[in-house]
């Protein structure tokens, strides 16, 4: 008896388990389309809406101009310097768009804010952040495009000190700018061997450098022209080598400082570029709610806190402009040879010392530059 | 020698002469000789005003001397810059410079030649750019010049040399390296001064900016809401942009017309542009059909076609036809796709509640013995091979026609240029959107042609009498009948849950019928408007300048239906829809599924059992 009551409750629980797994089948079957139907209803609406919203605008609100014609950087602001190419839409719809206003000279390409620098994302400091001394700043602040605030202002011991390159799309660790390798690869003093036995394979690998450094300096046209021409000739021949004889000259050009990447120190824990002052973000929030202060106590114990790592002084030009214990390493951070030499020069340490000592000098005696055409010469 | 060759020629020989003549003066020192680029050449050197809230760049483009890519490529920098200021490092504060300021061009043969653009002063000062113009110019963004700046700035920057196969299309040849040539002979010895007027001069035969670029120029005071408000300017640029000649520029087009081919009277310079109120403006009513009808612009043109606003702002031109055609054009957008939109929407909810109208089961039965038919299959084809023929040329022309005609509605979102880039630029986009707008109105002839010979046909066989003529226009299938209309109410009350039935139609539903319809109206009128804009010069002949506005604005926005409708509305009937995705068989095969036909072509199974002999209750034709 309990044995047949027993089978029939199972029974009765299999029939509602099938019609449960039926009813599931038939929901699961029915989800698709009216999922489907649902979408499409969105998508229709959404598209209507669309239209719908565009031929009322058409007619009922003020016409506004193209961005592609105003969207210039026509005021160097603050904003406009914080600001990254693609804010600005009218700059890569002409092929030579309106320099800003107040600038005059051709600005094809656009400052590049460097969006890992935590000294200037921080909103402590601008992106030309040197402003004191009437007489370096803007030296000072040449440097800013190509190395980190650190280097110079954050203490080490290291002599020379540890530095890395960091890209500055991804923030993280990587090789020597594009642009110094191939510029190492056609001035080297190995160079002319190399290009003698040069193949197919030394051709790719100058143009891929060529053109990532186009890339990296924000879209450089005449390094990618000079990559079309390279490209387009077979190596060795004499088209090859009359482009290749002008590489030089036009890599050398663009080695200033638009690299894509900057050069930091590597923190203390090697664990990569120390792009700011480590576990501060506590300090930085109260000094930016407290900038302003008149407590002279308060601003310092502030400010000590935002730069645990900061040197009292910061490092002299000479202090790496040297020929001799330069606190930089520039060959092992990948800086073409040629380049270094101009770095360490004397005619630029002397002009360094002159500026760092006050003392104006005048410009053709001091500055001669070997590399300058003679007169007359085709380009 | 032919016509096409003639301006070439002649520049070459201008070109010569200028060179013979111009070389021996040229300037030889080279691009840097004090070697300012050394710090000048690094994009960083700069700095920032905390006092004005404005940074100073001090960069100079090492490019632009080392590539002799200006004008002033070969000055050096004291040429304009004071030495005594400059010389000295770290500099002082610097004077701005003087644009005015009389500069020596030298030689290599040592003859100086005195270089001053104070002629050019004395030009701008007649005309509308007056200094009293420029002087007290307020912007959104603050002053855009520092104190004591050349207003120059305002619309110079460091001059470019074009291409010079912008104007003498041969140099396009060499890439670039247009003297390469001479080098087999001269070995590289000809000199630099050659090369370089040759690229100036060959520069100046073009204008100095390309249409976007001098519109960018030009923006600057003509667009900026504080100068418009304060010198009461309409907003010039904003309906340039609106422009077909704005478009083209947007789209990469670099020989339309500029802000310069109307504004300034042709042989004279941008310095002597006049408003619109001096009697030698060109655009001053008397002379504007002139400016249009120059040679490089609409040479064939009649005088009226400068009745058409280049400056046309719609959403301010209250009160004119062409508000008023625009604003009727939304109207009939509104209250055609928007009913047809609402049955789909509805539709869709219907499935989303799970509600389904299967048909008749008596409208299914009598399907399936339709289909037993030798000749039943046969009859249900709703579209014959002519028709899926001709619905698949004007599929394919009614896409080319947007892809080439919508980029320029848009022009200045960022796909349209890639659209317009497929096609290998403006130029060629516009050639496939003429041959297929040709193609499309020659189609739809051929297909008026053939309805209206089978319209005589089928009334000469009923008796060929003016009233079998008019019964068989009133019975021609995609007539929409008062049927329709009373079948598509009962169709909006099944879909909004007030009727438990869903009607069925015939072979064409009114939905069919209505885009067929829209069809023939949209052809006719984006084919006319069509041709008259491609044929401006002669349309301007037959008709006003105003009309060719009018046909603008009838163009596009009828193109805009179209689209909406096709794109929204066709596609999810034939392609989106549940029961036909992902593409209705009936534009292969010309059959529908038999549900679908039950569903919503019931009358047409019954017609065609009627005209099979097929009883609903006949067991010998089962």
């Amino acid at each position: 008896m309990v044995e047949r009551m027993t089978k029939s409750k199972l029974q009765r629980v299999g029939v509602y388990l099938r019609a449960a797994l039926r009813l599931a089948g038939r929901a699961a079957a029915m989800a698709i389309p009216r999922g489907y139907a649902i979408a499409l209803f969105v998508l229709i609406t959404w598209t209507t809406w669309m239209a719908v919203r565009y031929l009322v605008t058409s007619l009922a609100s003020a016409d506004t101009a193209p961005t592609q014609i105003t969207n210039l950087p026509t005021r160097l602001d603050r904003a406009a310097l914080g600001a990254e190419r693609s804010a600005f839409d009218a700059l890569d719809a002409a092929e030579h768009p309106r320099s800003p206003l107040a600038h005059y000279h051709r600005l094809d390409n656009w400052i590049r804010p460097d969006p890992f620098n935590d000294c200037t994302r921080s909103g402590c400091h601008g992106p030309l952040p040197h402003s004191r001394s009437q007489d370096v700043r803007a030296f000072l602040n040449m440097h800013a495009t190509s190395i980190h605030c650190g280097v110079c202002h954050f203490n080490s011991e290291h002599r020379p000190r540890k530095l890395v390159w960091y890209d500055q799309t991804t923030g993280r660790p990587g090789e020597p700018p594009a642009i110094l390798r191939a510029q190492e690869l056609v001035t080297g003093p190995d160079a002319p061997a190399r290009w003698k036995k040069a193949d197919a394979s030394d051709q790719r690998e100058l143009v891929r450098l060529i053109r990532l450094a186009a890339r990296d300096g924000g879209g450089l046209r005449s390094l990618d022209q000079l990559a079309d021409h390279l490209e387009a000739y077979r190596v060795g021949s004499r088209g090859f080598e009359q482009v290749l004889a002008e590489a030089p000259a036009i890599l050398r050009r663009h080695c200033r400082g638009e690299y894509g990447a900057k050069l930091a120190m590597v923190a203390q824990d090697g664990s990569g570029p120390q792009r700011g002052h480590p576990r501060t973000n506590r300090a930085v929030s109260e000094w930016l709610a407290n900038q302003d202060t008149t407590d002279a106590e308060l601003r310092a114990r502030l400010l000590n806190a935002v730069h645990p790592l900061r040197r009292e002084q910061a490092l002299n030009c000479t202090d790496c402009h040297a020929a001799r214990d330069s606190l930089v390493d520039f060959a092992a951070m990948g800086y073409p040879r040629e380049g270094i030499e101009r770095f360490v020069a004397p005619t630029l340490f002397r002009m360094i010392e002159h500026i760092h000592a006050g003392r104006p000098f005048n410009l053709p005696g001091v500055l001669e530059d070997d590399t300058a055409k003679p007169p007359g010469t085709r380009p | 020698m032919s016509r096409s060759r003639r301006p070439y020629v002649l520049v070459n020989q201008l070109i010569r002469i200028a060179v013979l003549s111009l070389a021996p003066l040229a300037p030889v020192m080279a691009d840097d000789p004090d070697n300012c680029l050394l710090c000048h050449q690094y994009r960083g050197l700069s700095r920032f005003d905390e006092a004005t809230g404005r940074a100073h760049l001090f960069f100079v483009d090492p490019e632009y001397s080392a590539g002799y890519r200006g004008p002033h490529a070969r000055l050096a920098c004291t040429d304009c810059h004071r030495r005594e200021e400059v010389a000295v490092i770290p500099h002082a504060a610097v004077t701005p410079v003087d644009c005015l300021r009389q500069c020596h061009l030298s030689s290599q043969t040592g003859i100086a030649r005195d270089f001053s653009h104070e002629n050019v002063a004395a030009m701008l000062d007649t005309s509308v750019h007056k200094s009293e113009a420029l002087a007290g110019l307020e912007f959104q963004r603050g002053p855009l010049l520092e104190p004591d700046q050349s207003r120059c700035l305002y619309c110079h920057d460091e001059p470019l040399f074009r291409d010079p196969a912008v104007a003498i299309p041969r140099f396009k040849d060499h890439q670039g390296h247009v003297f390469d040539r001479c080098d087999v002979c001269h070995s590289q010895a000809i000199s630099i001064d050659i090369e370089y007027y040759v690229r100036h001069i060959a520069s100046r035969f073009a204008p100095a900016r390309d249409t976007l670029e001098q519109a960018q120029v030009c923006a600057v005071c003509h667009s900026d809401p504080v100068v418009l408000a304060d010198r009461a300017l309409p907003n010039s640029v904003a309906s340039f942009g609106r422009s077909f000649h704005g478009k083209a520029a947007l789209l990469g087009d670099s020989s339309t017309a500029s802000c310069l081919s109307c504004h300034v009277r042709a042989g004279d310079n941008a310095h002597l542009m006049r408003g619109a109120d001096h009697p030698d403006s060109s655009i001053n009513p008397v002379n504007l059909a002139d400016t249009c009808r120059s040679a490089t612009c609409h040479p064939g043109a009649d005088p009226a076609i400068a009745d058409t606003a280049v400056h046309l702002d719609l959403p301010a031109a209250h009160g004119t036809l062409e508000y008023a055609l625009a604003a009727m054009f939304i109207l009939l957008t509104l209250l055609t796709f928007g009913p047809s939109c609402l049955l789909v929407l509805l539709d869709l909810i219907q499935i989303v509640v799970g509600r389904s109208a299967a048909g008749e089961a008596r409208v299914h039965h009598l399907a399936r013995r339709v289909l037993d038919h030798p000749r039943g299959r046969r009859r249900l084809v709703r579209f014959s091979v002519a028709q899926r023929i001709q619905h698949w040329i004007l599929a394919i022309l009614f896409t080319l026609l947007v892809a080439t005609g919508f980029p320029l509605k848009f022009a200045d979102h960022g796909w349209a240029r890639t659209v317009v880039g497929w096609f290998g630029g403006l130029g060629t986009a516009r050639i496939v959107h003429h041959w297929a707008g040709i193609a499309l109105v020659v189609g739809f002839s051929a297909h008026l042609f053939a309805v209206l010979r089978t319209f005589v046909r089928t009334a000469r066989r009923s008796g060929g009498g003016a009233e079998d003529y008019r019964r068989t226009w009133l019975a021609m299938p995609m007539w929409i009948t008062p049927t329709d209309v009373r079948k598509t109410f009962e169709l909006l009350a099944y879909l909004l849950f007030l009727r438990k039935d869903r009607p069925s139609f015939g072979r064409f539903s009114p939905t069919e019928k209505f885009e067929y319809l829209g069809v023939f109206w949209g052809t006719v009128l984006l084919g006319v408007t069509g041709l008259l804009l491609w044929g401006e010069q002669i349309a301007s002949h037959l008709i006003s300048g105003r009309a060719l506005n009018l046909a603008t604005i009838a163009h596009t926005y009828e193109a805009f239906l179209a689209v909406i409708h096709v794109g929204i509305l066709h596609i999810f009937n034939v392609v989106l829809a549940p029961r036909v995705f992902p593409l209705s068989a009936a534009t292969l095969t010309g059959r529908t599924p038999v549900d679908k036909l039950v569903e919503e072509h019931g009358e047409l199974i019954e017609d065609v059992a009627r005209d099979l002999g097929i009883d609903e209750g006949d067991p010998a034709h089962g």
